[in-house]
């Protein structure tokens, strides 16, 4: 750059000149990290439908989502029983998970001692960061006999799986929750018990609704990561691709159909794997759009 | 007050998970433990078996399934009237082989034809083979190496004589089936001691992966528990069997079952037979 002749060098200017380029450049390198990651989620993108719709035509879309019979070595390729699997697998884990999850969050926000949370608190952000690999194991020897003895057959299946996952996703609900009940207002609180409401009605009552789109967050969030888990479920639902006819019927979900196959399928075969991927990553598609909206609705 | 109440709330749940857990009924319906389609294990079973029919797996559609050998042993530990199935290299004490049409599972009886439920294990290589490769898979076929083959409970594959050191030097890369991997780290050991500027790395990326990574030349030797398909040979593979490995038929330690008829196995495999009762 070429200074107007006349002007003195001094160190004040060339200061300033100075930080002008660092804030240039370090614009470009936020910029590139910000790129990295749209990156990463286009590659993803193109190399799933790349590979996995040149499949799902050669099986024929219908075919391949509403088939019935998955035998991919002799070409039947219907994923159908493992989409109903994935969906029936994580509303089972949000039925047991997600009022635990909220009572907990509530005991935690509200009602626990500061000597039990100290221990608590911890506890549960252990439980968020434990392999799910572990779980697995956990499930395959503690849930799977008890399963055993309380409805007789294997123990593994859908109920199994959703126990698990149930468990899994309690750290995720309980911390964005608790969080959300500890930002409303605690005027709201007093305001109810001035109006003669008991502590316990003025948290159910006035409190947690206040908190609802938090915790809204915190069940899509756990939805996100039971639909998408996959080696803890994988070791405790059976892995059958059939429809269940009852809660203890063995299934197989999405995930655990690609992680199962995929070191031993060649050709088509492993086509029609990535090619379930691209129906879990719709699935996962539909549910960010689906969190997206409620939001914005809640919020106008 | 307080933690009274929540000692009395715990202690509710106990008991009532105790007396739960305490009224489990004793079944004897078969829990039909299979592995996953495509797997090399279950391929070499279904066909022995006379399960698959004309290219058809008939494997009844209420099987469990699992990928790996290891949660095949587990679950079959776990569950008293569970049947499953595994590599007899794999076999230990926690399940109970049985015995197929009154033949025990065992290296000597698959050598003498008897015990017929037995697959190939497979490792492919390119034509253009690099020479290090080629020496060890020399190696890998001469009486050392199947003399390795044979201490880890497979079944010999070749007549080949003793191998002697080229002395070479460089890096071999392997990989595929996990099930032949085992014995492919004892064969790598065997022969980075006879050839010291040798380095192995072995992969275990499942058979299909091996297959695929060969073909693109990312590793010179694949390994496969089932047979190289025939797609994969026109792609340039050359085949060859190292060693036969056993299947074992496996059920749980308590169970009363120690001999099972071909028959009876395909029966229960298909769906048929689904109680022990069924089985004199």
């Amino acid at each position: 750059m070429k200074l107007p002749t006349g002007v003195k060098f001094s160190n004040i200017k060339m200061g300033d000149i100075m930080r002008k380029y660092k804030e240039k450049i370090m614009h470009i390198v936020f910029l590139i990290s910000a790129c990295i990651s749209i990156i990463a989620v286009v590659t993803i993108c193109v190399f799933l439908f790349a590979n996995g719709v040149p499949a799902i035509s050669e099986i024929g879309i219908f075919d391949f989502i509403f088939g019935k019979s998955w035998k991919p070595l002799e070409n039947q390729f219907g994923i159908f029983p493992m989409i109903v699997g994935s969906i029936y697998v994580t509303a089972g884990a949000i039925l047991i998970g997600v009022p635990l999850g909220i009572l907990c969050a509530v005991f935690m926000a509200r009602f626990c001692p500061k000597g039990l949370y100290k221990i608590l608190k911890p506890a549960f952000e252990l439980m968020a960061g434990i392999p799910s690999i572990v779980y697995g194991f956990f499930g395959l020897m503690v849930i799977v006999p008890v399963m055993q003895s309380l409805f007789g057959g294997s123990g593994k299946g859908m109920l199994t799986a959703s126990v698990l996952l149930g468990i899994m996703i309690l750290p995720t609900i309980i911390g964005v929750a608790e969080s959300a009940i500890r930002a409303v207002p605690e005027s709201y609180y007093e305001g109810s018990l001035a109006l003669g409401a008991t502590s316990e009605r003025s948290v159910f009552f006035a409190v947690l609704p206040a908190a609802k789109n938090g915790i809204m967050a915190g069940v899509i969030l756990g939805i996100g990561r039971a639909i998408g888990e996959t080696m803890a479920v994988v070791m405790v639902c059976g892995n059958q691709s059939i429809l269940p006819e009852k809660l203890t019927s063995g299934i197989r979900t999405l995930t655990a159909n690609i992680v199962l196959e995929m070191g031993y399928a060649a050709d088509l075969h492993r086509d029609s794997l990535i090619a379930t991927a691209v129906v879990l990553f719709t699935f996962i598609l539909i549910i960010n759009t689906l969190f997206t909206v409620i939001k914005n609705r809640s919020r106008n | 007050m307080k933690t009274g109440k929540l000692m009395s709330v715990f202690a509710a749940m106990i008991i009532a998970a105790s007396t739960l857990t305490g009224c489990g009924s004793s079944n004897s319906e078969i829990t039909v433990i299979s592995r996953e389609d495509g797997s090399g294990t279950r391929g070499a079973f279904t066909e022995l078996m006379g399960i698959t029919v004309d290219d058809v797996d008939n494997t009844v559609a209420s099987a469990e399934i699992s990928n790996s050998t290891s949660v095949v042993i587990q679950s079959v530990a776990g569950n008293s009237s569970a049947i499953g199935y595994i590599s007899l290299g794999s076999l230990n004490d926690e399940v109970k082989a049985v015995s197929v049409d009154g033949t025990e599972a065992t290296v000597d009886n698959i050598n003498s034809g008897e015990y017929k439920v037995a697959r190939p294990f497979n490792i492919a290589t390119r034509e253009d083979i690099s020479d290090l490769a080629a020496d060890f898979v020399s190696f890998i076929m001469s009486a050392d190496g199947q003399a390795i083959v044979e201490e880890k409970g497979y079944i010999k594959a070749s007549d080949a004589g003793a191998y002697t050191s080229s002395d070479m030097s460089g890096t071999i890369v392997v990989a595929g089936s996990t099930s032949v991997a085992p014995v492919m780290e004892v064969l790598a050991d065997e022969y980075k001691k006879l050839n010291s500027g040798v380095t192995i790395e072995i992969q275990q990326t499942g058979s299909s992966a091996g297959m695929t990574s060969t073909i693109e030349g990312a590793c010179d030797i694949g390994m496969a528990s089932r047979e190289v398909k025939d797609t994969e040979i026109q792609q340039g593979l050359v085949p060859t069997v190292i060693a036969m490995d056993g299947i074992a038929v496996i059920v749980n330690n308590d169970s009363e079952i120690d001999n099972l008829t071909s028959e009876q196995i395909k029966q229960i495999y298909t769906g048929e037979i689904t109680d022990w009762s069924e089985i004199q």
